[in-house]
């Protein structure tokens, strides 16, 4: 399950990720494993126990930052779309690869089809999400490697644009 | 008693007199600007007039339309809170020129002490110390002689001036005809009379202020002192009741001197005589504010009264509601100025919206606000957008109740500087009352924010991760997230 979510927190950057669902959730940051809880709490707060620590929740969105009150503290973090990353980081080059496992869901178009940079290509499902691989650029479609559920591995090769184009 | 009143202001403090009036049972016409339609001033009065102007504190500043304003609607009298027309001679003049009553002193009274040099000299003539000093009333090179003659440090003020605007200290005599040209061109700019002077800057300094009330026949009483130290860029965001420490000859004499210098102005309404402490005792004249403080409520917590509703006895000719023997203060007050600002880039405002708002609740806590979510902080009015006023028994009671009451203020979406008064409040010197109004440079280090150890950037980290909607999705294996819980990203 190793969908890194990146979060900007003063000026260093950290990775979470999910080790474990059950029996309880296990997340993963920068290497290291931390039991978490959450609850409502009474006044509209949540309440978040991480390794059997309380803490006193409060989350307000603005854009791609999420303001926080942790404990009476507040905090300001800055996100970065996973889904969007793995979108970006799939599309980097001619070749359009799988950033992590998954199956087909939807196939748009097929060897030979013109595309335009940001068209879906394929649309996949990972770790329960839906995800549009999209074309990096103006081109050909050279190939396309999968079919409608197709099931593939991190790094697969998905499809591809004609060099040329 | 008035039957109706128009409030001149916006913000907290619109809010603040429109609490007491209604109270009192008077109908309550607020004005607003267009940016201002949805605020709680406009909310919380009977009825609201709009201001128009293309920028929006331009509107609270037009006399003609706020009198027109009051007129329209049938105000008997026009409160015009702090700042904008507060101090405007003109404006209470015209007021009363309208026929209705302006809640504030007398026009002449608001001109002699809007005139920081007529103010000092009257000061002197009530045999209130004031600071030594050169007013430049000449050529610049005989003011920066008699200037440099007085020694340095310096302060150099502007004579119309106020709220820190057109202020600066100068250290020795090769800056001070630069400095002073500065200050004339900034006076000009702000004030539109580019009349400075300059007193001995007295090291570290501390702010004293004394409430005064007087009936406008010469008649004054105290409300004690108010200790206004903790200040940055020359203004206040931390004020107490009583002073942190003050002896209690020296405080009397203080308060005695206040209530002579504005008895022998005929002051009427509720006012504040500032004063400059220095740390030998000796005490000098600041100024005179004529009309409501921003830190009135520290007043009214520590001596059980509600100065709106004596201005308006005062105004509605009913006299001082009370004799000086009646004020008897109990325990401590503290109040935080909550302002949009982001003290790590040396307090510069902040603008975004209000995401989130919960304010805490407690018979010994007053949260003066005049914000709801939603409403936008920009950049187009104060960055002061509300205050916590806490009461103790004693002043550690008043700092350990303000600390709690600002961890539980929550304001999400624009940067404040909550956290940052609770590390002023919480620290050493600032509990052994060790204050002067340099406290903030003084201490910027250990003020600035303490790193997070691991554990608790786990918990921020994690509480942000749950905060993503893809995030819970894979955490909890289900597609919207549980509704009563916090706030997600679509």
């Amino acid at each position: 399950m190793g969908l890194d979510f990146k979060f900007r927190l003063d000026t260093s950057e950290h990775a979470i990720s999910i080790r474990a669902r059950r029996p309880a959730l296990v997340v993963d940051i920068d290497g290291q494993a931390y039991t978490a809880h959450e609850s409502a709490a009474a006044d509209g707060a949540s309440v978040l126990e991480v390794d059997g620590r309380r803490h006193h929740v409060w989350r307000a969105w603005e854009g791609d930052r999420l303001h926080l009150r942790v404990d009476g503290r507040t905090f300001s973090v800055g996100y970065e779309d996973a889904i969007v990353a793995a979108q970006q980081a799939a599309g980097t080059d001619d070749i359009l690869r799988a950033d992590m496992p998954g199956v087909v869901v939807a196939v748009h178009g097929c060897a030979g089809s013109a595309v335009s940079a940001g068209d879906t290509v394929l649309v996949i499902e990972s770790m329960k999400m839906q995800i549009n691989i999209v074309a990096p650029r103006d081109g050909v479609i050279e190939t396309i490697e999968v079919d409608v559920n197709d099931a593939f591995d991190k790094g697969a090769v998905l499809a591809a644009l004609h060099p040329s184009t | 008693m008035f039957d109706s009143i128009l409030i001149a202001n916006r913000g907290e403090i619109a809010c603040r007199i429109l609490r007491t009036a209604r109270r009192m049972g008077l109908r309550c016409i607020a004005v607003y600007h267009h940016a201002d339609r949805t605020a709680p001033h406009v909310a919380l009065a009977d009825a609201a007039i709009e201001l128009h102007a293309d920028v929006p504190t331009a509107a609270y500043l037009d006399s003609a339309q706020i009198i027109a304003a009051a007129q329209a609607s049938g105000a008997a009298c026009v409160h015009p809170g702090y700042g904008f027309l507060a101090e405007n001679a003109a404006f209470a003049a015209a007021v009363e020129a309208a026929g209705l009553v302006f809640v504030g002193p007398q026009p002449e009274v608001i001109r002699l002490m809007g005139d920081k040099v007529h103010a000092r000299a009257f000061a002197e003539g009530a045999g209130v110390p004031v600071a030594p000093s050169a007013i430049q009333d000449g050529s610049l090179d005989d003011f920066v002689e008699r200037a440099a003659a007085i020694g340095f440090p310096l302060l150099i003020k502007a004579a119309a001036g106020g709220g820190g605007k057109g202020m600066s200290i100068v250290h020795d005599a090769g800056e001070l005809t630069e400095r002073a040209q500065t200050a004339m061109r900034e006076a000009e700019r702000y004030f539109a009379d580019g009349r400075i002077y300059a007193e001995r800057y007295i090291e570290r300094p501390r702010h004293i202020e004394v409430q005064v009330l007087g009936n406008g026949h010469g008649d004054v009483i105290h409300l004690f002192e108010r200790e206004c130290s903790v200040q940055r860029r020359f203004q206040k965001i931390i004020e107490e009741a009583p002073a942190a420490t003050l002896d209690p000859a020296l405080r009397a004499r203080i308060c005695t001197a206040a209530a002579e210098l504005a008895a022998r102005a005929h002051y009427r309404n509720a006012g504040t005589v500032e004063f400059i402490l220095a740390p030998d005792g000796a005490f000098y004249f600041l100024e005179m504010n004529t009309r409501l403080q921003v830190e009135h409520p520290v007043t009214e917590m520590i001596c059980g009264v509600d100065l709106v509703e004596a201005q308006l006895k005062v105004a509605a000719g009913q006299g001082l509601p009370w004799q000086q023997e009646d004020i008897v203060q109990h325990g401590h007050a503290v109040e935080c100025r909550i302002c949009c600002e982001d003290p790590a880039q040396d307090f510069r405002p902040a603008t975004g919206s209000v995401r989130k708002l919960a304010v805490p609740q407690g018979d010994k806590l007053r949260f003066d606000g005049g914000l709801v979510e939603g409403q936008a902080v920009s950049a187009a009015f104060d960055s002061m957008v509300g205050k916590l006023i806490c009461h103790g028994t004693d002043r550690t009671a008043a700092i350990d109740g303000t600390i709690a009451a600002l961890r539980e203020l929550v304001l999400l979406g624009v940067d404040t500087n909550i956290d940052y008064l609770v590390r002023v409040l919480d620290h050493a010197d600032f509990r052994a009352g060790a204050l002067h109004t340099g406290f903030v440079t003084e201490h910027a280090a250990a003020l600035a924010p303490p790193a997070l150890s691991t554990d608790d950037r786990a918990a921020v980290l994690i509480a942000a991760a749950l905060g993503v909607t893809d995030f819970r999705r894979l955490a909890f294996d289900t597609p919207e997230p549980h509704a009563s819980i916090g706030a997600w990203r679509n």
